[in-house]
């Protein structure tokens, strides 16, 4: 078990309540399940801005793990221990 | 349909203006180039590839600027009240379409026309009265210097009807600032300088009033279409928060990942985006929010700094403003960011392309290249607001170093020297938008092969950014650039909104745009046939920039982006380097069937395109 810092910004800080919260993942403490924990911990709420309603899979995002970017997709299976950090970047369109 | 015409959706018919002969005609829209072409960009391509000379002042009465609408505006259909302005541009010399929603485009065609072709330059200033049928060029001098605002304010009391739709220039319009816009009630043709053709035909506006509708083959079809869509607006979690926090949602997350533009790209991390954030502007200034016609997205904010030096009442900021008046010039102070998007419509100047302008105005004094004594006294280091603005209004009214700036950075750079064109951000003349490509190769080689040089509106990063397309890896981005660039210009055509990208991308064509078009035309395409309509468009435009002498060298990226790698945060060390691209280059054309060497499409592209005519130009 891990307990890992997650950040997120406009309507995803909405649902969280704060900047800043913290998740317990795993095991297996990976990137994926610090996005399980976190779908889990804040429910229908956090599913409505993350959750593909046609697939129900979580939205492709860009993550920042500890400063480094990286995919929810194609990083998934990263580890993940107790005090790193993973901010959600919100999908971005527009402009 | 409508006046006969074959397809749903459309009027039939075009308005032709003449100012110089001070003519007014109405003709048939060509049934065969809605169907190869649709509407919007499309069709303005095509059109104008026949009437627009070669090599032709874009400031010169043989420019023409195109007003186009698509077959789905005016419709039920959700983010799709979106129309074009085309013409021949004076920052890039070449084909530009640039979008603008709001209600205009729909009002036009309820007054019963698809588009508007406006040739000629008038004697003296004008504006046009389309009422329905009834179409009148009037004297427009007495609104000649007037802002669009107050253009259009005159204009309400002078027809006796709050409800006409006006299309209005600034004076940055009428004094040819290369980037003017056109601005449509409250909405922009922002980009390409589209406001400077119309001022350089002597018109200063266009007020519209339609009393009819849009006619579709099946209602029914339509309305369930309609649902559908507007549930995928109220459910994809990339459309989630455009109604609370507008499109400065993007500015922490993005400044989070280390992609947030900041002092004219010098690097992309600013410290202080908390101030010009989303969340900040929902707690200070914002005060509701509006919607185009029919959109359920409602991105757009109404502000309001009720006093102090920056007392201002916008309909915004956009992402796009904060991004180039904010992180690029190093402010951190909304309100300054709100007065300054004001002075921009006020003088009907583009954001992007002005903030630009201030940005490496600054970069140049940082660097000891500019004193005061270029500056007209003013202290440009990075961050003073109070300086940006003031600039800013110099340009609009092309004083001092303004009159130097107003012809963009490309150009401003040629003419100062000094290594300055090391701090242009731009490609054909078009400086950047507030999406980084440094580190994504599929959408480098999109903004560098874009007929409209740096838009995001002829590709996207949404694939790569996202992880849904893997950004290390180059093999394969030819192709995801080239079918990205078709979705937008199908989009473009229709024509719909990019911030729907949710629902009409992202990878490529997709279902929902195509059952819209369907919905509303009557047409049966599946997706091979519309690809190769946007494949179409595509090489028409393409074919338009070769015939101006564009070619591949044409094709580039801003020489920061070659060469200085991202210096900080999550995205350190990305860099496109000239070899990179040339590679990507040469997997687009490939992929295109275009002509490696030139860039320019082949004769079996463009026989296979059925665009044979354009091949003793561009071949």
């Amino acid at each position: 078990m891990a307990t890992v810092k997650v950040k997120g910004f406009s309507v995803v800080r909405d649902v969280f309540g704060a900047g800043l919260v913290e998740v317990e993942v795993g095991p297996p403490e990976t990137v994926k399940e610090t996005l399980a924990a976190l779908l889990a911990k804040y429910g229908e709420p956090l599913r409505k801005v993350l959750v593909e309603p046609d697939t129900g899979e979580l939205t492709p995002l860009l993550l920042v793990l500890n400063g480094e970017a990286i995919s929810s997709t194609l990083d998934v299976d990263r580890p993940v221990k107790t005090g790193d950090e993973i901010t959600l970047i919100f999908p971005i369109g527009g402009g | 349909m409508t006046n006969g015409f074959k397809y749903g959706g459309y009027k039939g018919q075009l308005l032709r203006v003449n100012l110089s002969k001070k003519a007014v005609t109405k003709e048939p829209l060509r049934e065969d180039w809605a169907r190869d072409f649709v509407g919007g960009a499309g069709y303005s391509a095509r059109l104008l590839y026949d009437e627009i000379p070669a090599k032709c002042d874009p400031l010169g009465p043989q420019n023409k600027l195109f007003f186009m609408t698509g077959p789905v505006n005016g419709t039920m259909i959700p983010a799709a009240s979106r129309s074009t302005a085309c013409a021949k541009s004076p920052l890039t010399g070449s084909l530009f379409h640039s979008i603008f929603g709001g209600y205009w485009g729909p009002e036009l065609k309820f007054a019963g026309y698809d588009g508007l072709v406006v040739e000629g330059k008038a004697d003296k200033p004008v504006y046009l009265w389309i009422d329905d049928d009834r179409v009148e060029i009037r004297s427009a001098e007495h609104l000649w210097g007037k802002n669009p605002f107050k253009a259009q304010e005159v204009l309400r009391q002078e027809i006796g009807d709050e409800n006409i739709r006006i299309a209005t220039i600034g004076e940055a319009g009428e004094n040819g600032v290369a980037y003017a816009i056109i601005l449509l009630d409250i909405r922009a043709a922002g980009r390409g300088g589209m406001g400077a053709v119309m001022g350089s035909k002597n018109l200063k506006a266009i007020a519209v009033r339609g009393t009819g509708s849009v006619n579709v083959p099946n209602m029914l079809r339509v309305y369930n279409t309609t649902l559908r869509l507007n549930q995928i607006v109220a459910t994809n979690p990339a459309v989630k928060g455009l109604s609370e926090y507008g499109t400065p949602r993007n500015v922490l997350s993005m400044n989070a990942a280390g992609i947030l533009p900041t002092r004219n790209w010098q690097t992309e991390t600013f410290k202080r985006a908390e101030g010009i954030s989303g969340e900040t502007m929902k707690e200070t200034v914002v005060k509701g929010h509006r919607a185009c016609f029919a959109c359920s997205i409602n991105c757009t904010k109404y502000s309001v700094v009720p006093s102090g030096k920056y007392k201002s009442i916008i309909n915004g900021p956009d992402y796009e403003t904060v991004y180039g008046f904010g992180s690029i010039c190093e402010v951190d102070d909304i309100k300054a960011i709100c007065k300054v998007d004001e002075v921009c419509d006020e003088y009907g100047i583009d954001l992007i392309q002005a903030s630009m302008s201030v940005a490496w105005a600054m970069e140049c004094y940082e660097k000891g290249i500019f004193t005061k004594a270029d500056t007209g006294g003013l202290d440009l280091t990075w961050g003073n607001a109070d300086a940006m603005i003031h600039l800013t209004e110099m340009i609009g009214k092309r004083e001092g170093l303004g009159a130097l700036l107003a012809k963009g950075t490309r150009d401003a750079a040629k003419i100062v020297g000094k290594g300055t064109e090391r701090f242009v951000i731009s490609n054909k003349g078009v400086d950047w938008p507030g999406h980084s490509c440094r580190p994504w190769p599929g959408t480098a080689v999109g903004y560098a092969t874009g007929p409209r040089g740096g838009s995001h509106h002829d590709i996207r990063p949404t694939l790569e950014k996202s992880g849904m397309v893997d950004r290390t890896v180059l093999e394969g981005k030819g192709a995801m650039a080239s079918e990205v660039n078709h979705w937008l210009i199908l989009a473009d055509s229709a024509v719909v909104c990019h911030l729907g990208e949710p629902i009409w991308g992202p990878a490529k064509v997709n279902d929902n745009l195509i059952d819209a078009l369907n919905a509303v035309t009557g047409w049966n395409l599946d997706y091979p046939q519309a690809r190769k309509i946007a494949e179409r468009q595509w090489n028409m435009i393409r074919c338009f920039s070769a015939r101006e002498g564009f070619t591949r060298n044409d094709d580039t990226l801003p020489i920061r982006f070659m060469e200085e790698p991202v210096p900080e945060g999550p995205m350190k060390g990305s860099l496109i380097s000239k070899e990179t691209l040339e590679g990507l280059k040469d997997q687009y054309y490939e992929y295109r069937g275009w002509d490696k060497k030139t860039g320019n499409p082949s004769k079996a592209k463009l026989a296979e395109l059925g665009l044979e005519f354009a091949a003793k130009d561009v071949c």
